[in-house]
């Protein structure tokens, strides 16, 4: 399986990379697009600003083939922290921006009386019933955000995250679609069992 | 709750790790790679690496040093050292860094702070803080590595910090640091209720119950170790394994 991270020129890609590269898996940046069609999976990460993210793969003609490669040629994409958040309907990140609507929601700032915003640090996911988990030794998961997804259909919810008095919705997945709000990438050896549970559902 | 972070704290210079006491008397403590992949190893939270010259030799930390830990390690990576505008911050993440760290230029220009945030985000923007404390009762703030002192006062440089979108805050004490003699406690008691984002302490760890005290007294959200680990013989999962028998919320290493 080939594995594509799409580059559209925000920020940090080169541990997601490495993480795919720990299995050797064949990965390889997405550039152009021309690379999206050699990829049996497509990979969004990214840090930064919703808005940003937008309108750069605007920029780079990247938007319309994403929803092209996702929604007409069904293949699997897994989004990570922000490439998540771009799944959704709508952001409300500073100001309302629309975001791809694979899996209908909002992106909305992480609000409560007692929380630290942003979000950092390692918390605990679940349930971890799901394939996903397999084999897991914890279930904690390093989180860097502040925002956060709300899905309208629960059934796409496959685990969530205690946060103060909130319920962060850490991993959404629908059809070919699925999403981490935390780094697996950044999880040690939790966060590679994961990539690689995630790589064999796809399989 | 979020898990009380453990993350050794990296000064580099030139090429290899030191540390010293009070900001002197620097010693080499290893390579800046083998020692990532020591403590990735042993289970830490987070590695904060800031190269202790570069602000004052007008430079950026070597983002080749971020590059080669950030293809070995799996865990998050913040890095400092020299930051002064976006173009720099760029180059940091652009190697793999996960977290910026500003301090000198930040302080002088709080300004370059709400750049930094529009650019990646809060969450990826740590203020670094430097203080001594003063004759008085409060601190005074130093930049370029503890030389200089600047004329700002804590509370509404801090205030002032936050306001420019700050995602978070590593207030180092210099008398503390290096020393082993326990964290500044009340430096961070006052500093919390000032500071709503998250907040690493750092300066002073001397053993496992500094660590606890800390989470009792203060509530930060991490702690930045040393000494304890490079020149004593502590590691990350006997601390960890210390601190959860003492009920800190702590993730098992």
């Amino acid at each position: 399986m080939k594995i594509g991270i799409v580059n559209y020129k925000l920020g940090n890609l080169g541990s997601v990379y490495s993480a795919f590269k720990f299995y050797n898996y064949d990965v390889n940046l997405i550039n152009e697009i021309k690379d999206f069609k050699k990829n049996d999976l497509i990979v969004l990460a990214g840090v930064g600003n919703f808005k940003t993210a937008v309108s750069k793969l605007k920029e780079l003609k990247f938007w319309d083939k994403l929803n092209e490669e996702i929604i007409i040629c069904k293949k699997p994409v897994l989004g990570i922290c922000l490439g998540m958040q771009l799944f959704a309907g709508v952001s409300y990140e500073e100001e309302k921006e629309n975001g791809f609507g694979w899996i209908k929601g909002k992106v909305v700032k992480i609000e409560g009386v007692s929380l630290r915003v942003p979000h950092i640090g390692w918390d605990a996911v679940g349930p971890l019933d799901n394939q996903l988990f397999q084999g897991m030794r914890d279930n904690f998961f390093y989180f860097m955000h502040s925002y956060h997804f709300i899905p309208e259909d629960k059934n796409t919810i496959i685990a969530t995250t205690k946060y103060g008095e909130l319920e962060i919705v850490s991993v959404v997945r629908k059809d070919n679609i699925t999403g981490v709000q935390f780094h697996p990438e950044k999880s040690q050896g939790d966060g590679l069992r994961f990539l690689k549970n995630f790589l064999m559902t796809i399989s | 709750m979020t898990s009380l972070r453990i993350i050794p704290f990296f000064l580099l210079k030139g090429k290899r790790l030191v540390k010293g006491t009070q900001f002197k008397d620097f010693k080499d403590v290893g390579d800046p790679l083998s020692q990532a992949m020591i403590y990735d190893a042993q289970g830490a939270d987070e590695i904060i690496i800031v190269d202790i010259e570069a602000s004052r030799g007008n430079k950026i930390i070597d983002t080749n040093i971020i590059n080669r830990m950030i293809s070995k390690c799996r865990l998050p990576i913040g890095a400092g050292g020299g930051i002064k505008t976006v173009q720099d911050a760029d180059e940091c993440f652009r190697a793999g860094a996960d977290k910026i760290i500003v301090n000198t230029h930040a302080i002088l220009r709080p300004p370059l702070v709400k750049e930094l945030v529009k650019e990646f985000g809060s969450q990826s923007v740590v203020v670094s803080l430097d203080v001594r404390k003063n004759k008085g009762s409060g601190y005074d703030v130093y930049v370029f590595s503890g030389e200089k002192k600047v004329d700002n006062d804590f509370n509404t440089l801090i205030k002032k910090l936050i306001d420019c979108g700050a995602g978070e805050f590593i207030i180092t004490s210099i008398d503390k640091e290096g020393t082993l003699s326990g964290f500044d406690y009340d430096l961070y008691a006052v500093v919390r209720n000032l500071i709503p984002v998250p907040l690493i302490a750092s300066g002073g760890c001397g053993c496992y119950e500094d660590i606890v005290k800390l989470h009792q007294q203060t509530d930060c959200d991490a702690c930045a170790i040393g000494k304890l680990l490079f020149l004593r013989d502590y590691d990350i999962v006997r601390i960890k394994s210390y601190i959860k028998g003492k009920k800190v919320l702590t993730r098992e290493a």
